[in-house]
């Protein structure tokens, strides 16, 4: 087993003072696959964006890579990168958009852009120039994951990243990010009610409900 | 009616025959408005952004103090910049009285609370996942500034015609700051109430004229850029 990427011990979260997250203990070891599960509104979304270090807990500590973490390190979100279950599009091209989180780093080789669109089955050729508004909900969704897998995230974190989708949509996507782990070694966190997906995929399944880890094999 | 249709005739007449007291202030105006323009646009697109955006106290009290200066009489804001820039204003030294500058910074205040305002609307307006996404990618705190100035980029443009079409047609700051001295800082505005005054019709409608001309290309320009916001 490696070394744990991610240990988080007694973490809660609390919006409004209802509490959302409630977790003793959770180590996501690096290059591994986590599977999260659950019904709407168990916590999933909320451990992900404290994975992400979009938010801090209430209580509790958050380390990654050995060191204490949250979200004023915000060099960190430079690793870890979150696909939301509706991910926003920019308003521009296709290419405009796999390419934003490049040249944020200030990386402007296209070359990076089209290899991901390639990733999740969307040839450039045909896409790069497609204007954000004329994708359907499923071609979005792939841009969407293109434009993280092009920053070759350390953790890639999916919310939900198939709901709604049509096969070959959800069938790219899930290739993709498997990909992921097997090209350059990325730590994947998986939410999804696709249970028979996640037991076949990742290296460990939680359930979870009311913020709570139910099952802990 | 006749002196009306001759003065029509010699308003077009005045304007393609290039008259330069016409076109000096036309001058006037576009520099004016022009540079007040400028730091209208600098600091009511990061102010409105930071209205629109960030969640701090006394943020409503805020909004509701500039859409309150939306309808700041012009006189007011004349009379405002007449007395800091006076001889024996706070801003005397700066000698900005009775120039181009000075009709600016009084332009800047009257368009600035403008831009502030539908800047402010524009980014409330934008999709709520827009900021969680740009984090979600590594933006830094001025990226995402900028990547949300730059989504909103039609609305915000919406918002600099507007301010534009506001300061280029009034007439009270001109007056009281520029003093309306030919050649120099007359506007087409003051121009036309000077004109007049003085039974010139043919020029005060040349000006006018122009000014419609001008009134009518921001409209437009309006009425494009509330398309493309929409799309």
């Amino acid at each position: 087993m490696n070394a744990p990427l991610y240990s988080l011990r007694q973490v809660r979260q609390e919006y409004h003072g209802r509490l959302a997250l409630d977790l003793d203990e959770l180590d996501v070891p690096e290059r591994s696959i986590l599977g999260l599960t659950g019904h709407n509104g168990s916590g999933k979304s909320t451990l992900l964006r404290i994975l992400a270090f979009l938010e801090d807990p209430v209580s509790g500590s958050v380390t990654y890579n050995g060191r204490p973490a949250g979200t004023r390190d915000s060099a960190l979100r430079r690793e870890v990168t979150l696909l939301t279950q509706e991910p926003y599009l920019l308003k521009r091209s296709v290419l405009g958009n796999v390419a934003y989180g490049l040249r944020l780093r200030g990386e402007r080789d296209p070359a990076l852009a089209e290899a991901a669109l390639d990733m999740v089955g969307l040839a450039p050729e045909n896409f790069s120039l497609r204007s954000w508004r004329d994708l359907s909900g499923g071609e979005a969704q792939r841009v969407a994951l293109a434009a993280r897998l092009a920053l070759r995230p350390r953790v890639l974190l999916l919310d939900e990243p198939t709901n709604n989708l049509d096969r070959e949509s959800a069938d790219r996507i899930k290739d993709a990010a498997l990909a992921a782990r097997d090209a350059w070694g990325a730590t994947l966190v998986l939410v999804s009610h696709d249970l028979p997906w996640l037991t076949t995929v990742a290296d460990r399944v939680l359930t979870m409900a009311d913020g709570r880890v139910l099952r802990h094999p | 009616m006749d002196y009306l249709i001759q003065g029509i005739v010699q308003a077009f007449t005045l304007i393609f025959s290039g008259d330069p007291e016409t076109f000096s202030a036309v001058w006037a105006t576009l520099a004016s408005s022009g540079l007040a323009m400028v730091v209208i646009l600098a600091l009511g697109l990061p102010l409105g952004f930071v209205l629109g955006h960030a969640d701090f106290p006394g943020r409503g009290a805020a909004r509701t103090l500039v859409d309150t200066m939306l309808s700041l009489p012009t006189v007011v804001v004349g009379l405002l910049v007449y007395a800091l820039l006076t001889r024996r204003g706070p801003l005397g030294d700066w000698d900005l009285l009775f120039s181009i500058p000075g009709i600016s910074m009084g332009l800047a205040i009257l368009g600035l609370p403008v831009v502030m305002a539908l800047t402010a609307t524009a980014v409330e307006g934008l999709d709520r996942r827009l900021g969680l996404t740009l984090r979600t990618l590594g933006a830094t705190p001025g990226q995402i500034l900028a990547t949300t100035l730059w989504e909103a980029r039609f609305s915000l443009a919406l918002a600099a015609v507007a301010a534009f079409g506001r300061v280029a047609t009034e007439v009270g700051i001109a007056m009281m700051v520029g003093g309306n001295i030919k050649w120099q800082t007359r506007t087409i505005t003051t121009a036309i109430a000077l004109e007049t005054n003085k039974g010139q019709f043919a020029l005060g409608m040349a000006l006018g004229v122009i000014l419609l001309g001008i009134a009518l290309l921001v409209n437009l320009a309006v009425a494009g850029l509330k398309r493309l916001a929409r799309e």
